[in-house]
This record gives structure tokens, sequence and C-alpha cells, in this order.
């Protein structure tokens, strides 16, 4: 074994820290920010390209906050929030308008660019605002289905997606803030619009998925977090919706066995499901059908003699 | 002198002695200390016309840098404040000079401001972003090698959907060895620091995943361990990039209000 090394040393040099401060002291929200205080914050800079967000600009100038400002300034700060929109044809209006985003499926490459999903009785148009870019349209007229699709992410969350196919043939993915509101609302416009059932989406095989309380261990005590659980072929993956990734992930190696028990939790009846595992110890979850988890949880386990082989975290359990 | 306003870089508890003694900020301006004794609370400020900084990227980045390292500079030597964000100005009302206004506002607030900067007191942010390398996530997976070695020996044809075939499964490798990591590492320094959030990164590279970028509030006797933390995860994990900022002040920790943090309350 190599010697351990030592512990990192975090880095205040404006050279690498640049971006993240230009960040964190521009972006709203990220540092103190107070009504009263607020009589310039937020101003645009002008030629700035890279102010991080000019949120709450339409709140000043509704406000008149930006009264006291010239002219000039005032005008680019109306036409930067109004450039924000959709420019209406004449005679269109606007049905409805939410957050939202598209789904670039170029080749091998596919990713998903957020935007503003517009739908006017013309069209539907999603739009990013900066830099600004079209990054779907399509006539109402145009489009021959639509079809809710739900589809559950590496960390368990079942996302519901628009998708859309147009007469000439292309189709388009598309994640939307209310896909059900944005599906009825396209059929009511466009009555020879095929509205295809939800395509079908079950749970893993033979494995089980639904909330789950994880008791997250922390510095000041445990802290019982909600997210979602599934369990599956994989293993154990629980994550909270507000983590970019699961907080945790239990190899089939990693579970010993699981057991259910009388415990305080914020869910299950008084009971908790206590998972022995390899190396992190016993981990503590709640549900709302603990024997459930419990008894899936054990069918998981490795059978005796296979856990002195187990993956180190992290690393990818072997798929059979 | 009516028409003066104040920039505010951040609040801090009132206490003898200056700590915005030779401290600069934006442009080199001279910074001191407003006092709002009553409230037990102080403002560090310069004086300064009612208007906002406005400039291109590379004066704002200039800015940034002298305001980050005013606020920085002050709070080395107090142990406590809570700093604003950029052009927060506080300009002469009608009534009242800037002065006052700041003085009547932090009076208004001292108690919560007062509490808040109890809770921050010698605590430092910390922000760690861990990276995979996408390739290097799955140099070993025995799939993806062997659908190279088969790409070797057919024609163009199959070759491209072949490798299409290979980067979905590069990145089912990438994804499952990302969630796996942040899982470890979260565990581990949610144990060490008293409050972790997740963040948007500032620095993209498509040959990387994302598997941690957050915001940490450390005592500052923890910046070793945490420090000690992420020289292992990088020892376990060679694809794993990591980017470790600070100590800073505790810019994403200034909120007022415990929202989801609160023990029971998160998720």
């Amino acid at each position: 074994m190599t010697q351990p090394r030592p512990p990192m040393k975090p880095t205040r040099d404006p050279r690498v820290t640049l971006d993240d401060l230009v960040e964190v002291l521009l972006n709203k929200g990220a540092v103190l920010h107070l009504d009263l205080i607020v009589a310039v914050a937020d101003i645009p800079l002008i030629g700035v390209s890279l102010r991080a967000a000019i949120a709450g600009m339409e709140t000043m100038l509704e406000y008149g906050m930006l009264r006291q400002w010239d002219e000039s300034t005032r005008a680019w700060a109306e036409r930067s929030a109004g450039r924000r929109e959709l420019e209406l044809r004449a005679g269109e209006t606007l049905v409805t308008r939410m957050s939202g985003g598209h789904l670039l499926e170029e080749g091998v490459y596919t990713g998903w660019r957020p935007g503003g999903v517009h739908l006017t009785d013309q069209r539907l148009v999603v739009l990013r605002r900066d830099p600004r870019e079209v990054l779907f349209e399509a006539g109402v007229r145009d489009l021959r289905t639509v079809q809710l699709e739900t589809e559950t992410t590496v960390g368990g969350e079942q996302r519901t997606r628009l998708r859309v196919a147009t007469l000439d043939g292309r189709t388009a993915l598309l994640s939307a803030a209310d896909p059900h509101g944005l599906h009825d609302a396209l059929s009511s416009l466009n009555p020879a619009l095929t509205a295809l059932p939800p395509a079908p989406q079950g749970a893993p095989p033979g494995g089980l998925e639904g909330h789950l309380w994880y008791q997250e261990p922390r510095r000041g005590g445990p802290l019982w977090r909600g997210g979602k659980g599934r369990l599956g072929p994989t293993g154990l993956v629980w994550k909270s919706p507000l983590d970019a990734r699961p907080g945790l992930v239990l190899v089939p190696e990693e579970i010993l066995g699981a057991r259910v028990e009388p415990g305080r939790s914020p869910g299950g009846d008084g009971q908790l499901v206590v998972v022995e595992t390899a190396s992190h110890g016993e981990v503590t979850l709640a549900a709302e059908e603990p024997r459930r988890w419990a008894a899936a949880l054990d069918a998981t386990a490795a059978p005796e003699g296979t856990a002195g082989t187990a993956h180190p975290p992290g690393t990818p359990g072997a798929v059979v | 002198m009516s028409d003066r306003a104040l920039y505010v870089y951040a609040l801090l508890p009132d206490a003898p002695g200056d700590p915005a003694e030779g401290v600069t900020g934006l442009d080199g301006r001279p910074l001191r200390l407003l006092r709002a004794p009553g409230a037990g609370l102080a403002a560090l400020v310069h004086d300064g016309p009612p208007e906002p900084f406005e400039g291109g990227d590379e004066k704002v980045r200039r800015w940034v840098v002298e305001q980050d390292r005013a606020v920085v500079a002050v709070w080395e030597r107090t142990g406590a404040v809570l700093p604003m964000t950029f052009n927060v100005l506080v300009a002469p009302g009608e009534d009242a000079g800037a002065e006052e206004r700041l003085r009547t506002w932090l009076g208004e607030h001292a108690e919560e401001l007062a509490a808040r900067l109890r809770e921050l007191e010698g605590r430092a942010e910390l922000r760690v972003e861990l990276t995979v390398d996408r390739e290097a996530a799955t140099g070993d997976d025995e799939r993806a090698r062997a659908l190279e070695a088969e790409m070797q020996t057919r024609s163009p044809g199959m070759r491209r959907l072949l490798a299409k075939k290979l980067e979905g499964l590069r990145k089912e490798a990438t994804e499952r060895l990302a969630d796996g990591i942040h899982a470890d590492v979260r565990r581990r320094l949610a144990a060490v620091v008293e409050d972790i959030r997740d963040r948007t990164r500032t620095v993209r590279d498509p040959r990387e995943a994302e598997v941690l970028s957050a915001a940490l509030l450390v005592p500052a006797g923890e910046i070793e361990t945490v420090g000690t933390v992420l020289a292992d995860v990088q020892d376990s994990h060679p694809a794993v990039r990591v980017r470790f900022l600070g100590p800073w002040p505790p810019y994403s920790f200034t909120e007022l209000t415990e929202l989801a943090s609160g023990p029971g309350a998160a998720g």
C-alpha cells in the first residue's frame, strides 16, 4: 500500500476561483440580498455578458426602482426583460407559458437544453433566453401526435415528458413544468391531433420503487430526509429531490441483510427498515411498507461467502 | 453631501476596534464601518454616488475580486460577516440620508441579523466540485473493451452502430460510477460539515460528468478533515477530478430564515 496522500488544501487563488466568485457575488440569492437595501442591486451591468442573473429586474421595473436611473439604462433593462419572452406574430395569442426544455438528439449526442415552453394558438415554441435561441418550434396545425412519456431517471425520480411528432416526420421530446396541462392544451387547440395513450412504464422487474426516507448521518445527529427509493438488480438507490445525485447507493454486494425494527420514523407506523451493509455499518430507512422493503432488500443480499469480494462503494457492481 | 450613497459590502457585529482599517474596496476605495450601536451591528461600506457599478466583463471581474478581497480581509479579522451581493447601494431617501436609512434598517432587523451572525461565527464556506472523466471512468469496463475490439473488424456502417452503442454504454457506466461516488462522498462530508448545499457548476467540460457540486458550511477546525476526505476520494477513484475552493466567508449561507435545513425538515 502506498502512503495515503496528505489532506487536500482549498484554494483561494483568484485565477482558479474567479468564475465561482462572479457567480456567487452576482447571482441573486447566494448572498444576502434584502428588500430595502437593494435600491439598485441587480442593476443591469451594461455590456456584461457574464451577468449571472437578471432575475428580479422585472420586479424592479414593476416597482419603479429604476426610475432614478437614466433613460438609456432603463430602456436597456426593459428591452432585456422583454427579450426573455416570445415575440408574438400579429393576431397570435399566448395560451400558456411554462419552464421546460427540449431534448437535443443529434447523432450520438443527446442532452436536455432548458428553455421556456410557449404555446400560442398557432405555435409550440421552446425558447432559450440567454443566449437567445429557438430550441424547438412547430406549428400547432403541423403536429400529428402528442404523447406523455414517463421516464425514471438514474436517481429513481419519475419525470413525465411530452413527445410530439409533426406531420413532416419530426419528433421531439419536451419537458415542461406541467406536461399534462400542455398535453391537454395542445389537444384542444388542434382537434385533428392524435393524443396517444401514455407510453407504458413499469417498475424495474422484480424490484421495488417508491417514497423512502433515509436517515442521513449528519454532524449534528442523524437527519431524516425524504426521497425516492429504487431497488433493482443493481441494488438500492435513494435520491432526495434536493440533491443532484443519489445520497445512498448500495450495490447488492454491499447489502448483507435487512430487518424491520421498532423505532421512531417519519413513516411506517413506528417501524424502521435497518439494512446491514458491508462497509457502512447499519443504514436506517423508513417506508410506508417497511416489511415489503425489508423483505426485498433481504432477498437482494448477497449469499453468505460472497461478501468478501464486495466492490468498494462507487465502483459499479457486476451485472450478470 | 446629502446625495451621497453607501455601497454595502457586508454586515458584521459591532465591536471595539476597527476591522476596516486599511481595507480597500472597489477601485481601491477606502472602506469604513458604519456602526449602528443600538443594534449591535455595523456595515462595511464605502461612500460614493448613488450609481451602480457598470462595465465590461473584465471590469466586473476585477470588481468582484476586489469586493471578495475586502470581505475576506474583514471576515478574517472578525470571524463573522454577512456578505452582500454585488452593487448593493443604499441611496438617500426623501426624508433621510443614506446613513440614517441604513441605521434604521439595521435596527429594525437587528435580532435576526445578530442571530445569523452568531450562527456563522467561526464558520467558513468551502466549495467542492467533483467530476469524473468519462473516458477514464469506463476504461476498465469489459463490455466497452469488447465493443471496441469488435469495431476494428466491422464494416463502416456497423462501426457507426457500434460506436453509438459504445457511447451509450460509456454514459451508463459513468452515471453509475458518479452516483456511487456521490453517495459515498456526501455521506462522509455530511458527517463533518454543518450544512451542505447542492450548487450548479460554473465550469463545465463535456468530457466530464458531474458528481457533486456543493457549498459546505464548515467550522474552521474541520477544513482539514474535508481535505482528508477529498484526498481519500482522489486516491480510491483515479477518474475523479477535484476542485476544492475556499475558505470563503459564508457567501452561500446568509439567508435569514431556516427553511429546509432544520432538523427533520429536509428533503
